[in-house]
């Protein structure tokens, strides 16, 4: 998977590398952002009051 | 190749799972700490002089908006926090939340307040560890109310748990039918049970001993 993903990146090795981070840095950012306080919010692991 | 593919997927799912855990316990406490510093600047009764207009009534505030300050010298003399009016996720992830339909302070009846005790800043994180007579002091627009607790874990970590649909707790006379009218003014805190989980709640509560009027 992450070796087909290297393959697909454009242009000599450094540049590659830092399409990579950046690519890594995108994804990380989405996780905390939306994927993260949506996945808290569903499961439901976080709740402290009585209902 | 397909067994590395699978290793590459499982590993990636273990990586997110961490990332998870990080941005529950250390994440979320990012955005609550900004958010009290907005909600503090909502509450003008610290500053000294007093324009006179008390148009900060604790009846009028919305969901969300900033309610008093709370203070439970038990969990350390600098801790602090803004209270928010309101229990739903989007006002607890801010900070302490005051129950919408429970008392104000100082008002006969019942002061509820729920917050976290694992991410979001973790107000209550050391919730089990008050004890009976200590002290929780409220700081509204209307004054400062100092309560004693008479019921607590008392250093249980399994003390005074609760079913999640337990909320005679905050019942205006906590154990009476919600009906019941009240002849004292009591504060009740509430959080998950177990710490890293909600199975359950925690509880702790009190009684009004003292009252200082703005």
């Amino acid at each position: 998977m992450y070796a087909f993903v290297w393959r697909q990146l454009p242009g000599p090795w450094p540049a590659k590398l830092i399409l990579s981070l950046v690519l890594f840095a995108v994804i990380v950012y989405a996780l905390f952002m939306w994927i993260f306080p949506w996945a808290e919010e569903t499961l439901g692991i976080t709740q402290v009051t009585v209902d | 190749m397909f067994v590395g593919f699978i290793g590459e997927l499982l590993l990636t799912a273990g990586v997110i799972v961490l990332l998870f855990v990080v941005y529950l316990l250390w994440g979320t406490g990012l955005q609550t700490a900004s958010a009290q510093d907005d909600l503090r600047e909502q509450l003008d009764f610290d500053q000294e002089q007093s324009d006179g207009d008390s148009s900060s009534s604790l009846q009028d505030l919305e969901l969300g908006d900033a309610y008093g300050i709370i203070r439970i010298p038990r969990f350390g003399d600098d801790w602090e926090w803004v209270i928010v009016e309101g229990v739903e996720d989007d006002d607890l992830r801010n900070g302490p939340g005051h129950y919408p339909d429970s008392a104000d302070p100082g008002e006969l009846g019942n002061f509820g307040v729920a917050a976290h005790r694992a991410g979001h800043g973790e107000p209550f994180a050391d919730f089990p560890e008050l004890h009976v007579g200590d002290i929780v002091e409220v700081e509204t627009a209307e004054g400062v109310f100092t309560y004693r607790l008479d019921d607590a874990p008392d250093g249980d970590s399994d003390g005074n748990k609760i079913n999640i649909s337990d909320t005679w707790v905050v019942d205006p006379v906590p154990g009476e039918p919600s009906s019941t009218e009240p002849d004292e003014a009591r504060v009740t805190l509430t959080t998950c049970w177990p710490r890293l989980g909600s199975s359950h709640r925690m509880y702790a509560t009190g009684t009004l001993i003292d009252v200082e009027e703005r």
